[in-house]
């Protein structure tokens, strides 16, 4: 009889305390909650020791990024590859160091290098490479480089990389030209080649 | 009440064809299609906040939106709608080795049990569709149909696990309908009167006029009443005939798109209708926790619905807190736990009246 009444006495101070708990869940519900709204809120980017005041840096090798104008085409980042992510072909130019509007190509660096070469496509393949950050150290205009990394600005990183496609991984920094333009430049370089 | 002053509005309105019986039809349906349109949006509300608070117990954030026609609205406002959508354009799908005249009443008959329990509901001292002289006992003996359509679910279904299900749910609501009749004998006794507005008339002058603070047994009386009336809707912690881990989904197993919707909207509004009877039995219906404040007739409306929707937030939290029972220790909870207590209660109750009230 003792037992009886004991147990009904346990069965509702137990069901109060759980109750008493998911109500403290439920009032607090603005403070306590764990999901992230993603693509409006962001886990904060993870802090990583880098041997040095990286105040100014970004501790993460986003993504590689190459800006054209600077490129010379020499192919020394893609000898640097070491998973071969990076396609490169090239066309020799019809006059050293002249822009050619039709493929938005500019002639001079900004290190003032006077180009010799039209680069006629630059595919990273982002699903290949490593992140070993091999081919920025040989880039001798230092056009190509890891946006986030050692030497990119600080800026917010978009470091989610998803695509409805898997090609869309593969980024195109050749600048598209005219139909025209292109097959000019394809032009010349078949005459030379033969 | 509702019917007769419709029926008399009409008369008056037309005094050349007064008193035909096309006006009583018309007085009876425009209260049952109100009812519709009422049951209809208190279920997409009752949906929305069940979403919200269970996603608040657990710390997340339920549905959340940006706005309208992306992501179910602001805070997910639109996802009842959406998920009613769903379920009105899926295939129905009858099972070929069903039986299917048993198979299509089912819902139905369901729907008849939770629907006809409103009109008993009074939400102001006018504002009852019907003031049947047996309110409270219509309300339990109509509530008891829900019985006969969850076995004919289960059965008709021709699947094992539906006629567990059915078989658990016809063991657990008669069982459970016990405790709720004897803890509202003890209200009966009190109120001296099986008529819903006199329950409440019994409860008039405040929050100590109550019934449930009327002597020192009524709160355990409510709490057995509102546990058994919790069991007799299938909700949580004694949804055993549909235990998802168990049953996969009990009696509605077989039932898909719009029957399975009208099941999933029977289910809610029994938990309105077992809510009111709470209210109206325990809490003082219509009339406001404070004498002479706010007490008229749209008030009362409000305080209804609000005292109503607080123990429609009970049980949703209750569901979202205590795990589900097994069927050994639901039928001790209600064989050995609730008779013998409830029936002490009655003579307890019965010796107050006769000794002190």
């Amino acid at each position: 009889m003792i037992k009886y009444f004991s147990d009904i006495f346990t069965a509702v101070s137990t069901i109060a305390g759980g109750m008493f708990i998911t109500l403290t869940h439920l009032v607090k519900a603005k403070k306590g909650i764990a999901t992230l709204q993603y693509p409006e809120e962001r886990w904060p980017r993870p802090e990583r020791n880098i041997g040095f005041n990286s105040e100014s840096y970004n501790v993460i090798r986003s993504r590689l990024h190459v800006d054209m104008d600077d490129c010379i085409g020499c192919l020394k980042c893609e000898r640097a590859c070491p998973v071969d992510c990076i396609k490169i072909e090239t066309a020799k130019a019809p006059e050293r160091g002249e822009d050619i509007k039709d493929v938005k190509h500019v002639g001079i660096t900004t290190n003032g290098t006077r180009k010799a070469m039209v680069v006629t496509r630059f595919d990273i393949d982002m699903t290949e490479c490593c992140y070993c950050n091999l081919c920025t150290y040989p880039c001798p205009e230092e056009c190509i480089f890891m946006t986030g990394g050692p030497n990119g600005k600080k800026h917010p990183i978009d470091y989610e990389f998803s695509e409805p496609d898997r090609s869309d991984l593969i980024y195109r920094f050749a600048k598209p030209g005219t139909k025209e333009g292109m097959e000019n430049i394809l032009n010349e370089k078949s005459k030379v080649e033969a | 009440m509702t019917v007769d002053f419709i029926f008399d509005g009409l008369n008056q309105l037309f005094p050349a064809v007064a008193g035909n019986d096309f006006f009583l039809i018309i007085a009876m349906l425009l209260p049952v299609a109100a009812l519709l349109g009422f049951i209809t949006i208190y279920g997409f509300g009752v949906i929305y906040s069940e979403i919200k608070v269970s996603s608040f117990i657990q710390d997340k954030t339920g549905p959340m939106g940006q706005g309208p026609g992306l992501h179910a609205g602001k805070w997910g406002l639109l996802q009842p709608v959406a998920d009613g959508i769903k379920l009105f354009i899926k295939e129905d799908i009858i099972p070929a080795s069903a039986d299917k005249p048993l198979f299509i009443l089912a819902p139905f008959l369901i729907f008849i049990g939770a629907l006809t329990a409103f009109i008993a509901v009074p939400f102001g001292e006018k504002i009852i569709i019907v003031d049947m002289n047996i309110g409270i006992f219509y309300i339990i003996g109509v509530g008891s149909l829900a019985v006969i359509a969850l076995i004919l679910a289960g059965w008709s279904s021709n699947n094992k696990w539906a006629l567990f299900g059915g078989m658990r749910s016809a063991a657990q609501i008669i069982s459970y309908e016990i405790p709720a009749g004897i803890s509202l004998v003890v209200v009966i006794m009190l109120a001296s009167s099986l008529n819903m507005q006199e329950i409440i008339a019994y409860q008039e002058g405040g929050l100590f006029n109550w019934i449930i603070f009327d002597n020192p047994f009524m709160p355990i009386v409510f709490v057995i009443f509102f546990i058994s009336a919790l069991a007799e809707t299938n909700r949580t912690p004694f949804d055993l005939p549909e235990s998802e881990s168990e049953l996969v989904a009990g009696f509605v197993t077989e039932y898909s798109g719009t029957r399975y919707a009208i099941f999933f909207l029977s289910e809610y509004a029994n938990m309105f209708v077992i809510s009111a009877v709470a209210a109206t039995a325990f809490l003082g219906g219509w009339q406001s926790p404070f004498e002479n404040f706010l007490n008229t007739p749209a008030w009362s409306v409000f305080w209804m619905i609000s005292k109503t929707f607080f123990l429609i937030f009970v049980m949703i939290w209750v569901r979202w807190t205590v795990p589900r029972l097994r069927v050994d220790q639901l039928m001790h909870l209600c064989w050995k736990v609730f008779i013998p207590i409830g029936l002490f209660n009655v003579f307890a109750v019965a010796i107050w009246i006769v000794v002190i009230g």
